[in-house]
């Protein structure tokens, strides 16, 4: 069947620019939410609206949306209301360190939040301590953040990657056994990650198998538990993250895997197991915050906050991040009675969130030497369907607190350096 | 090792024949109506919440046959209102005319269905490896090359022996003397628009049973599909045929000795082949399929 000229009216060359016009898809403009008061004082918050990480994004909006509401309720910061201007990272660190200057040089914001992605969070966190503004990272777990690349201006609100691998690489040890294989994604906190991970496996006296690096974002995983399995593992960790573990995890149990290893994971989100088919939501994992906690102060009223929000879904660990990093701006600047950056870091290296924020049986607090929050590990096993909710998909074994499973201070390679 | 390549050879067959199917719908609106269709990935994902959606009443059966239908009904809708006002002019305003709807359809993806992803089930007949060796010869990936075999055998049935398809090609070589001949040009090409978009719905479905459902799916399956219209040639289906299943076992292989190169050896190839042979592999003038 012959087709001349096709080419001519349509060449090769304009094939080709198109496909590069595609490549701009990902970084294409991003999606902004804003809210307007009169004489706020503006909290800049930037985040993966678009990509991978949407849906957890959009979870860390909402919860620090809540805690605007609240914290404006009872007077705002220093007697003024709170702004929160939104920015979509889209999941790429250029995108995100621009949002991060636009919001602190042409929004003039106080305080910044930010950013899931570990890559993104660690690259606006050069542009907040450069801005001298004090900025929380609500939900980028990499090591470095706290650790080796900590900084004065800096505080996190999630578990880093080796509070993590720490909570649960024994408990994976003891019960799935010694040869690990993991399946990690390709960016700084799958690194970070799998080497926490690793590091625990050598001090039980297990051995790695392999560890696939696999591209953010990828969706058919066929090729790496190919060699996953070739290798023999007692278990395969999944380390992905979002719709990247949604697809890797499906396609597992699509091919028994399940049925003949250990299958499982370290971090694990609700919005994950909720994307999931019933069957794919298997093994053991840690969750940083859960929804199902009887007789813990405030979590029952957050809950019913967050449904009233969320279209009458339960609150993830992502809302409390959001809710946690607002609330401790505005907890420590009206404790403070100020807004210095300077002042207000100092004063969080010991600053202790109140029941209403912590949402959980242990103490939670931010440590002086790192900048980290103390927080908790929820460790226990996923549920293919919920017992008296249908968004019960996880049961919940121990709550490990957060200075059981961190690194000594001394340990994570943080020298904070202050401005003269 | 010599196993696992071979694995991986028929893995990337199977990963390929779905890049196939997608490439094909992209291929059809391209050579008909000069339209790269950026927003194909979109019409995927519309195909995919679609079937999603009406699974609970229908069933998955019933979704394979009505999802990619009413996604094709809503290309044509688009292909009226919108494709239809670019023809004839320079090939920038199509393509930054899709570029824009693949936008608006994937964040009104996220408006309509929510930005978390959505759990498809398969039916359980098919949800099984056929065998323990060859594990990732499951039921469902079987099922999906043979919808693809079925599609591309019955599009090049449909564009040989019938009469819209004789004029679809017609089209493709001089599509003025076909208006001059009587044809009704602007049905034709909404005709061909749908039967591209049918195939992108379709894709959807079978990726949907396969890939958690987000709105951002499109974006991440269209590239290759893009690939492998350039590695084939502009213009040859057969060429887009031989060019999905090239770089599905490119990258397959790819992933045993270099994992992080995978999606990378994809672009690779297309630059050799670019270099080498810059119509494509089937691209040559007078070569339809």
């Amino acid at each position: 069947m012959p087709m001349p000229g096709i080419a001519g009216r349509f060449d090769r060359r304009a094939v080709l620019k198109g496909a590069v016009a595609l490549g701009a898809l990902g970084v294409g403009s991003p999606f902004i939410v804003k809210a307007r008061a009169e004489t706020p004082i503006r909290i800049g918050m930037v985040d993966p609206l678009t990509g991978v990480y949407a849906a957890v994004a959009q979870n860390e909006v909402t919860g620090a949306k809540l805690a605007v509401e609240q914290v404006n309720a009872e007077g705002g910061i220093l007697g003024r209301p709170i702004e929160l201007l939104v920015e979509d990272s889209a999941n790429d660190v250029g995108t995100g360190v621009q949002k991060a200057r636009k919001l602190i040089e042409r929004d003039q914001v106080t305080f910044l939040i930010g950013d899931v992605n570990s890559g993104v969070a660690q690259a606006i966190a050069q542009v907040s301590n450069e801005k001298k503004v004090l900025h929380i990272v609500s939900g980028g777990h990499t090591d470095t953040i706290t650790g080796s690349d900590c900084k004065w201006n800096v505080f996190r609100v999630c578990n880093t990657t080796s509070m993590e691998a720490n909570s649960v690489s024994e408990l994976l040890f003891n019960k799935y056994g010694k040869k690990w294989h993991f399946i990690t994604p390709d960016y700084a906190f799958g690194h970070t990650l799998q080497a926490a991970a690793a590091a625990d496996l050598k001090k039980l006296g297990g051995a790695m198998t392999g560890n696939e690096l696999t591209p953010l974002g990828t969706s058919d995983f066929s090729a790496y538990l190919i060699k996953a399995r070739a290798a023999n593992p007692d278990v395969v960790l999944v380390l992905a993250q979002g719709s990247d573990m949604v697809n890797c995890l499906k396609q597992m149990v699509q091919f028994g895997l399940d049925k003949q290893m250990h299958v499982a994971g370290l971090q694990q989100e609700l919005e994950s197991l909720e994307a999931m088919p019933p069957e794919a939501r298997i093994g053991i994992w840690m969750f940083e915050w859960y929804w199902k906690q009887p007789g813990v102060p405030g979590v029952e009223q957050f809950v019913a906050d967050i449904r009233k929000m969320n279209g009458g879904k339960v609150p993830t660990a992502r809302h409390w991040f959001g809710y946690t990093s607002l609330h401790t701006l505005a907890g420590i600047a009206n404790q403070e009675q100020s807004t210095d950056a300077v002042k207000l870091a100092r004063a969080l290296g010991s600053y202790e969130l109140p029941p209403e924020v912590k949402l959980q049986p242990n103490k939670c607090y931010y440590r002086a030497g790192d900048h980290q929050l103390m927080t908790s590990a929820f460790v226990g096993e996923a549920q293919a369907h919920g017992k008296d909710d249908p968004e019960d998909l996880f049961r919940v074994d121990q709550v490990i607190a957060g200075d059981k499973t961190a690194p000594a201070e001394s340990a994570t390679g943080c020298k904070l350096q202050w401005p003269a | 090792m010599t196993q696992l390549i071979l694995f991986n050879i028929t893995n990337g067959l199977i990963i390929g024949a779905f890049y196939v199917l997608m490439a094909l719908g992209l291929s059809l609106i391209l050579n008909l109506s000069n339209v790269i269709n950026f927003a194909h990935g979109g019409f995927l994902v519309i195909g995919g919440y679609i079937a999603y959606t009406i699974t609970p009443y229908v069933g998955f059966w019933g979704a394979l046959v009505v999802a990619p239908l009413f996604t094709a009904g809503l290309g044509l809708l688009v292909e009226r209102v919108l494709i239809r006002q670019v023809y004839g002019r320079d090939p920038l305003y199509s393509l930054l005319l899709t570029f824009g709807l693949a936008f608006i359809i994937e964040d009104g993806t996220r408006f309509i269905w929510g930005a978390q992803g959505k759990p498809v089930t398969v039916p359980a007949i098919l949800a099984q490896p056929l065998s323990y060796e060859f594990f990732f010869l499951t039921g469902y990936r079987l099922f999906m090359v043979a919808m693809v075999v079925l599609a591309v055998a019955l599009l090049f049935v449909m564009l040989r022996y019938t009469r819209l398809g004789i004029r679809i090609r017609a089209g493709t070589l001089d599509l003025e003397t076909v208006a001059a001949m009587g044809i009704n040009v602007q049905m034709l090409r909404s005709l061909n628009f749908a039967a591209g978009i049918y195939l992108a719905g379709l894709s959807g479905v079978l990726a949907a049973g396969q890939l958690g459902l987000e709105p951002t799916m499109g974006t991440g399956l269209l590239m290759p599909s893009f690939i492998a219209i350039i590695v084939g040639g502009v213009g040859s289906l057969t060429g887009t045929l031989i060019g999905g299943l090239l770089i599905g076992v490119a990258s397959g292989v790819t992933a045993v000795f270099l994992p992080a190169a995978s999606e990378a050896i994809m672009y690779v190839l297309m630059a050799v082949i670019l270099l080498l042979r810059p119509r494509g592999l089937l691209g040559e003038e007078g070569m339809l399929t």
